[in-house]
């Protein structure tokens, strides 16, 4: 954990050599996910609601949503790099080093710039917040804080997952980015306006749901047309460290069964 | 005439030789159409038609727009900005040719791989799972070849210029970040222009960006007939020119900024 932070923080003051270009792409991330959140507005101009759910209500999936990406993408983008690494010849320095090959690229490639997109879900959610008039209290306001830490994490494990599956591939698969960028997609909207294989498939295998659905339907109290037990609702943080436990084994696997690209 | 023949065959080459890229994006492209075709089906459980749009115009809408991302490279083209980085731009200029007409007939070849490989399987997937239904009127089909082939053009003129802004600022990512956002906002990409506000919508269908993706699909959807159609096309024309016309203007500001290193 000090080794993760000590290489983050001289990856941030290289970064922050170039002042105006760091600006100009922190700014471009941040605009990058506001076409979205545009599409809504300007969607909710002509339509009063969405499977029941009012502008404020999908806003606030979207802000739980984007912020948990955020967070994963900002801290642990290194694994969206795997694939260079293993194409270079790189990742060979990695297996060498007298620390654990996870923690390397963990903290191999933190994009400081990607720090627009964690503003971008804050204001998303205050945006969400302004408009709903939610009753808080505490078990809420801890439902809350524990969905968007482990929604990033559960984010985290798909990076993961998908990192490990490149030891075979090499190049990065584009399914990945399903998962990733379109799971950001599909957990801006309520659940069930979902076909039922798309919403089995994202709340047993690869589990999404947690991420924003099942938190907000408990902050909101809203009704459960799915009918999942109510106390999933609280389950995102066991879901998202039993996740991350199996990305832990898939990778352990992959880099196993790294054998270099000969380059 | 027939070097630029040539040239676009080599740009229809250059593109196809990323097989397996093109098929994990067409993957990607019909994803992302399946959880915006589900939005709107939920959507338009309030209303029955908006803004002209009913509910089989929006899922072929959705469906079209993400093959047509690939097409009109609405997201990522940086050839040229890469040449100029790496100093092949030098090399390029002084070949015997039109240097914007060359990097135009390769466009063109480039756009026809994708129209195959891109823009066609999203559709035809979406066609059978949300059984949408395309005219078969043979002038609409006339017409949409033509809308297309001036939206490449647009396109191009647009990314053409974008290009050329790396021999003033090398790096091109804050300028890609930005004029994304701008493009795909714009282009009527997300949703129908005709879904805008009014006021507003008139405005963005005269921009460039609406001459690149929605003209296209109105046409394509016969939303566009008589004096409306050629109306579109001549603003497509119109944009097509422009776009060129400032494109050579910024090459020649540019020709006169390069300083080519001998030896």
């Amino acid at each position: 954990m000090g080794l993760y932070v000590t290489l983050i923080r001289a990856q941030i003051s290289a970064q922050l050599q170039y002042r105006a270009s760091f600006a100009i792409q922190a700014v471009g991330q941040f605009l990058a996910t506001f076409t979205d959140f545009i599409m809504l507005l300007l969607l909710f101009q002509r339509f009063p609601s969405i499977a029941g759910w009012t502008l404020g209500e999908v806003a606030f999936l979207y802000g739980l949503g984007g912020l948990a990406f955020g967070i994963s993408d900002l801290l642990c983008g290194g694994f969206d790099g795997l694939s260079k690494m293993i194409r270079m010849g790189t990742f060979d320095r990695v297996l060498i080093r007298p620390v654990g090959t996870f923690a390397q690229v963990l903290a191999g490639d933190v994009q400081f710039r990607r720090v627009g997109r964690v503003v971008q879900g804050v204001v998303t959610l205050g945006f969400a917040l302004s408009l709903l008039d939610i009753a808080w209290s505490a078990p809420k306001i801890a439902v809350l804080v524990s969905a968007i830490v482990a929604g990033a994490v559960i984010f985290t494990a798909i990076w993961v997952i998908g990192a490990a599956i490149t030891f075979w591939t090499v190049e990065t698969s584009e399914v990945t980015n399903v998962f990733t960028y379109g799971g950001e997609a599909l957990v801006s909207y309520p659940m069930p306006i979902y076909a039922e294989g798309i919403r089995r498939f994202f709340t047993y295998v690869v589990p999404l749901v947690f991420v924003s659905y099942l938190p907000a339907l408990f902050i909101l109290e809203r009704p459960d047309p799915l009918g999942l037990p109510p106390v999933l609702q609280l389950c995102s943080p066991i879901v998202a460290v039993a996740f991350l436990l199996v990305a832990r084994v898939c990778w352990a696997f992959g880099v196993r069964h790294y054998q270099g690209t000969g380059s | 005439m027939r070097l630029y023949w040539e040239l676009a065959k080599c740009g229809f080459r250059r593109t196809a030789i990323y097989r397996s890229a093109a098929l994990s994006g067409a993957v990607t492209n019909t994803f992302f159409g399946f959880l915006r075709a589900y939005t709107f089906i939920a959507l338009y459980q309030t209303r029955g038609e908006v803004g002209g749009y009913t509910l089989e115009d929006a899922l072929a809408f959705t469906f079209i727009t993400q093959g047509m991302a690939a097409l009109v490279a609405i997201w990522a083209w940086w050839p040229i900005a890469e040449s100029v980085q790496t100093g092949q731009v030098a090399a390029d200029l002084s070949r015997p040719y039109d240097y914007q007409l060359a990097w135009l007939a390769q466009d063109y070849g480039r756009a026809l791989f994708q129209l195959i490989a891109r823009s066609t399987p999203p559709l035809v997937v979406g066609m059978l799972a949300f059984g949408i239904v395309l005219p078969t009127d043979p002038l609409t089909w006339i017409a949409t070849t033509l809308s297309l082939v001036l939206a490449v053009a647009v396109s191009f003129g647009w990314r053409f210029c974008l290009n050329l802004t790396t021999f003033w600022w090398i790096d091109h990512r804050g300028i890609s970040n930005i004029s994304m956002l701008v493009a795909v906002l714009f282009s009527g990409f997300l949703v129908p222009i005709a879904m805008w506000p009014d006021g507003v919508r008139e405005v963005v269908y005269a921009l460039p960006f609406a001459s690149m993706v929605a003209i296209p699909i109105d046409v394509l959807l016969g939303k566009l007939q008589g004096v409306d159609l050629l109306a579109a096309l001549a603003l497509q024309v119109f944009w097509a020119v422009a776009m060129l016309t400032l494109g050579r203007i910024v090459l020649a500001a540019a020709l006169h900024k390069l300083v080519v290193q001998g030896g």
